[in-house]
């Protein structure tokens, strides 16, 4: 009756104080001495079989249970290693020999085997062993590890993977193309991953944070993250119509994996209209078609179909362009129109604006000319005559008449 | 041509001498004093707003300051000035007997009309430039502009057509003193040719313009333009629109043509109004060129009938 007096409150007390620390059945049971034996402790591998392609690490927990009421110091190792691997026990910072397993606990250490270049495929067999300090538990685990062949082992990818929602962007050659990749690491670890893009030649290709604008050609993934990364492609200044694959490849030692985006040119209109000497204004005369000539360049990267040519011009001028359109002007192509503009017959001296809008299917440009209607230097030669013939008449009529 | 210095040297003296020339010159200068005078107090309203003006030292003789420009002064009464030189040069040597007694001198009767012409021009030019300097200088000092290259040179052209235009008025009078042994009628008969064409044929020629171009109704833009169109065509009969045109076309280089009336569409105003720059002198002058023409022509033959007819005359007889 006593006893179960000072029991009660223990319980309740002890509960509490075990749903503090979240140790919910391990200190309970620390009230039922009696089961639980003086000392017992035993260790299982993780995985005790696994299928890893070839080139592959293995990496898994080594997991120590103890059981007994004192803690154990366990010393811990790789008895059997298969030719061509490395395996070692540690955690994540440093390669152990033992390992200190607290009373009624679980501790987790990390197998790692690593294979050389050359080891092929095949069944290999591991054995950790394991034994307390005063050798009174000896514990021994096998690992199997089957590497099997690679097959489309290049193309697959491994520990990491790219998607994309949009592996086609079309637009115009002077854009700028930004595809989202989703990346996901599926290693158990931290790891750096270089990103690579290879397009045609010229283009500019950068890799950029999501939401971010500066360029990186590296990444830090945590393990089982996965990061939305930008892929900015610029086309080349002289890049044509069509279609332009982009590939986009992240690794980060065998981890890697290869995303296949796709550009679309569509190209883009652009004219431009000049003369050749650069000169903008001409000299007409009233009535008298005067010419000038111009080149239409196609300075997009698709070809422009269909240009017409229009003229802005006072009332009764007349402009006249030979040709009278264009079909067709490729990608840097450079042609020549004649313009004849035909002043008023009655038009004032002075200077007109004459503009000429080249009208292609999805480009337009404008050019200016300046033109100058001059005086018709007719009248000034009929004049001389006029004058001369009068002072002609008049030395005449001074010989026959003069000296009386 | 002996004898022409002395005959020119004599007519010039007594010119200068004369108190009819004297008071005809004050008036003139006066006149064209004052008008340079309100033009230089007026330029600078006409001037508020615009940003760079150019040209501004013309404006002196083109502006219209109270009453009329100096251009249109010169075009009304210039001729007044020529009609005065010569309206008696030859008469009344005649009905003064001095005439014979000249013509019995070793000098050729071909040198005294030139002579008496040649004098007249040099009194003419003489005033002319003096009167161009003298608003020059006051335009300097009221209104302070230097004029450039092209401004000087627009206003020799100016002084040359007027004293051709002057030169013109003086063969009419003296064709008219050759042509009637009274001076009172050479003077009434020089007067009236002046006036007949300096103010009758303007109300002649809108008169004729109306009888042939209106055809009733309201005027459209077509009718007026043909309306000006005849009245241009008749106006141009005189001399002094000849003289007009010219003149406010080659001084002003912002006027693109001497037509009065101008038919612009509006695609053509802004096309124009695009580069807004004044006309080249060679432009100016080459627009006028007819005008000039038919000025010097009109002058040279005044002078060569008047000569012609001096020429065959009688004169001994009296």
């Amino acid at each position: 009756m006593r006893r179960r007096t000072w029991a009660a409150p223990l319980i309740i007390g002890l509960a509490v104080f075990s749903l503090i620390l979240s140790f919910v059945p391990a200190t309970a049971a620390a009230t039922d001495e009696d089961k639980t034996p003086e000392r017992d402790i035993m260790m299982s591998a993780e995985y005790p079989g696994v299928v890893v392609p070839k080139g592959e690490e293995v990496s898994m927990d080594l997991i120590f249970n103890n059981r007994g009421r004192k803690g154990e110091d366990v010393a811990v190792w790789v008895s059997e290693t298969p030719d061509g691997w490395k395996a070692k026990i540690k955690t994540y910072r440093f390669t152990i020999t033992g390992v200190h397993v607290p009373p009624d606990d679980t501790k987790r250490v990390t197998f790692e085997a690593i294979p050389e270049e050359k080891t092929g495929h095949g069944d290999y067999r591991f054995r950790v062993e394991a034994k307390t300090q005063d050798g009174r538990f000896r514990m021994a685990r096998d690992i199997r590890v089957t590497v099997t062949e690679e097959t489309e082992a290049d193309t697959e990818d491994r520990g990491v993977k790219l998607t994309t929602s949009y592996p086609e962007i079309q637009g115009p050659s002077d854009a700028r193309f930004e595809f989202s990749l989703e990346m996901e690491s599926k290693l158990d670890k931290d790891a750096v991953f270089n990103l690579f893009a290879q397009g045609p030649n010229g283009w500019d290709i950068n890799f950029k944070p999501a939401y971010e604008s500066k360029y990186i050609t590296g990444v830090r993934m945590k393990a089982n993250q996965s990061k939305t990364l930008a892929v900015e492609v610029k086309p080349a200044v002289n890049a044509k119509a069509g279609e332009y694959p982009v590939l986009i490849r992240v690794s980060s030692g065998d981890a890697k994996a290869e995303a296949q985006l796709r550009v679309i040119l569509t190209g883009t209109y652009g004219l431009e209209v000049g003369t050749l000497d650069g000169l903008l204004s001409l000299d007409a005369r009233q009535g008298k078609p005067s010419n000038v000539s111009f080149y239409v360049k196609n300075t997009g990267s698709a070809a422009n179909h269909d240009i017409k040519f229009l003229s802005f011009k006072p009332e009764n001028w007349k402009v006249e362009f030979t040709p009278e359109r264009i079909d067709i002007i490729e990608p840097g192509e450079l042609k020549q129109v004649e313009v004849v503009i035909t002043p008023y017959e009655e038009a004032l001296v002075g200077d007109y604006s004459v503009s000429v809008t080249v009208e292609g299917e999805k480009a337009t440009k404008s050019i200016e000319f300046r033109t100058t209607v001059k005086a018709s230097a007719a009248w000034g030669w009929i004049g001389i005559g006029i004058i001369v013939l009068v002072i002609v008449g008049l030395f005449g009529l001074f010989r026959m008449l003069g000296r009386r | 041509m002996k004898g022409l210095r002395v005959i020119i040297l004599k007519e010039l003296s007594d010119h200068f001498s004369s108190y009819r020339f004297l008071i005809l010159f004050a008036l003139i200068t006066m006149v064209s004093l004052i008008t340079v005078y309100m033009v230089g107090l007026n330029i600078r309203n006409e001037l508020a707003g615009i940003a760079k003006p150019r040209f501004v030292f013309l404006m002196l003789f083109t502006s219209p300051g109270a009453l009329f420009s100096l251009v249109q002064f010169v075009a009304f009464f210039g001729p007044l000035v020529g009609l005065m030189l010569g309206f008696d040069a030859i008469n009344r040597e005649r009905n003064q007997g001095t005439l014979s007694k000249l013509l019995s001198q070793p000098i050729h009767r071909d040198v005294v009309v030139n002579g008496k012409f040649l004098a007249g021009v040099i009194l003419i030019t003489v005033m002319m430039a003096s009167i161009l300097l003298f608003i020059a200088g006051l335009g300097l000092l009221v209104v302070g502009i230097v004029p450039g290259s092209e401004e000087v040179l627009r206003m020799m052209i100016y002084l040359l057509v007027s004293i051709i235009y002057i030169a013109f008025w003086l063969g009419v009078a003296m064709l008219f003193s050759i042509l009637f042994r009274s001076t009172a009628t050479s003077a009434l008969a020089a007067l009236a040719v002046w006036i007949f064409f300096s103010f009758f044929i303007t109300l002649g020629a809108s008169v004729l313009a109306n009888a042939l171009a209106d055809r009733g109704g309201a005027e459209t833009a077509e009718s007026l333009i043909k309306k000006a169109g005849i009245v241009k065509a008749v106006t141009l009969l005189s001399p002094m629109e000849l003289y007009t045109d010219a003149t406010a076309t080659v001084i002003d280089p912002r006027r693109k043509s001497a037509r009065s009336v101008i038919a612009l569409g509006p695609m053509e105003q802004i096309s124009m109004s695009r580069f807004s720059g004044p006309l080249a002198l060679s432009q100016s002058i080459l627009v006028v060129a007819p005008h000039l023409i038919f000025l010097v022509a009109l002058t040279l033959i005044c002078f060569a009938v008047s000569y012609t007819v001096f020429m065959k005359q009688e004169i001994r007889s009296i």
